[in-house]
C-alpha cells in the first residue's frame, strides 16, 4: 500500500517535470475535469464537417491554379 | 506538393479541437464553425510561416484566438447574448441527461471571465502544457496557472463542488471508505 502510494507520487513528480503536462487538479480524479472533457469532448468528438473539407479542397486548388498560371 | 497533403492531412485531424475551443469561446455553433473557416484560410495563407516540427495545433489555437479577440474588437461587446445564444445551441439536442448536465456546465463557464474560460478551457480540455497554454494567449505561465486555479474555484462554487481534487486521490479515497491515511 505505501510502496504503491511512493511509486504514484514518483510518477506525478515525473509528469510535473515534463513541461507541467495534464494537471492533476483537473485530471480524472477531478469533478471539474471530468465534466470539462465532457463539455469539449461534445464537440470535438464530431465528425468534421462538410463544409471544411470543400474549402480546404478550394484553397488548394485557388492555389494550384496561380501557380500554373505564373509557370 | 506531398508537404502541402500533409499540411493538410495534419489540419483536418486537429479541426474537431478547433471547433470545440472556438465554441467555448463563441458560444454558439455558427460563429463557432466562422471561426473555424477563418482560422483555416489564415492558416492556409501563412502555411509557410509555419515552421515543420514545431506545435502545429498551438499555431491553429493562436490564431483562432487571435481571430476572435480581433472580431470582439470589431463588433463590441454585442456578442455577449450568451443566455439566448446557448438556448438555441442546446434546442438542437435531444433532451438527455448528459445535454442537462453539459448546459449547466456551460452556465458555469459564462460566468468566467474570458480569460479564465480559456485557461480552463486550454490546459483542462484542450491538452496543452501550462507553457504552449502561455505561449498561445502571450502571458506568462504563472498568469495562466493563476487563471486556471481561479477558474476552478469558480467553477466549483458555481456548481456546489466542494473539495474537487484538492486533496489527491489518496485522502479522497480514505475520506470514502472512513478511514484517515497511515501516518
Amino acid at each position: 500500500m505505501s510502496e504503491r502510494k511512493t511509486e504514484d507520487e514518483t510518477l506525478q513528480s515525473t509528469v510535473a517535470d515534463h513541461q507541467s503536462r495534464q494537471p492533476q487538479e483537473l485530471g480524472p480524479n477531478s469533478v471539474i475535469g471530468r465534466r470539462l472533457k465532457a463539455y469539449y469532448d461534445d464537440v470535438a468528438s464530431e465528425p468534421v464537417p462538410d463544409r471544411f473539407l470543400l474549402l480546404l479542397d478550394a484553397l488548394d486548388q485557388a492555389e494550384s491554379g496561380s501557380s500554373s498560371d505564373r509557370g | 506538393m506531398t508537404q502541402d497533403l500533409e499540411f493538410r492531412r495534419e489540419l483536418i485531424s486537429i479541426i474537431p479541437n478547433l471547433r470545440a475551443f472556438a465554441a467555448s469561446l463563441a458560444g454558439s455553433f455558427d460563429r463557432a464553425d466562422d471561426l473555424v473557416q477563418e482560422t483555416l484560410v489564415k492558416a492556409w495563407d501563412k502555411q509557410h510561416t509555419f515552421q515543420p516540427g514545431t506545435n502545429l495545433k498551438a499555431w491553429l489555437f493562436t490564431i483562432l484566438r487571435n481571430e476572435f479577440y480581433t472580431q470582439m474588437r470589431k463588433k463590441g461587446r454585442e456578442v455577449q447574448d450568451v443566455d439566448g445564444i446557448h438556448a438555441m445551441q442546446m434546442a438542437g439536442h435531444p433532451e438527455q441527461q448528459g445535454h442537462l448536465d453539459l448546459q449547466d456546465f456551460r452556465k458555469a463557464l459564462d460566468q468566467l471571465p474570458d480569460d479564465q474560460r480559456e485557461a480552463l478551457i486550454l490546459i483542462g480540455a484542450s491538452g496543452f502544457s501550462y507553457e504552449e497554454a502561455a505561449e498561445i494567449c502571450q502571458c506568462a505561465v504563472g498568469t495562466i496557472k493563476s487563471r486556471v486555479s481561479r477558474a476552478r474555484t469558480r467553477i466549483a462554487d458555481l456548481l456546489g463542488i466542494q473539495g474537487d481534487g484538492e486533496y489527491g486521490p489518496d485522502s479522497i479515497s480514505s475520506q470514502i471508505i472512513g478511514v484517515a491515511p497511515a501516518a
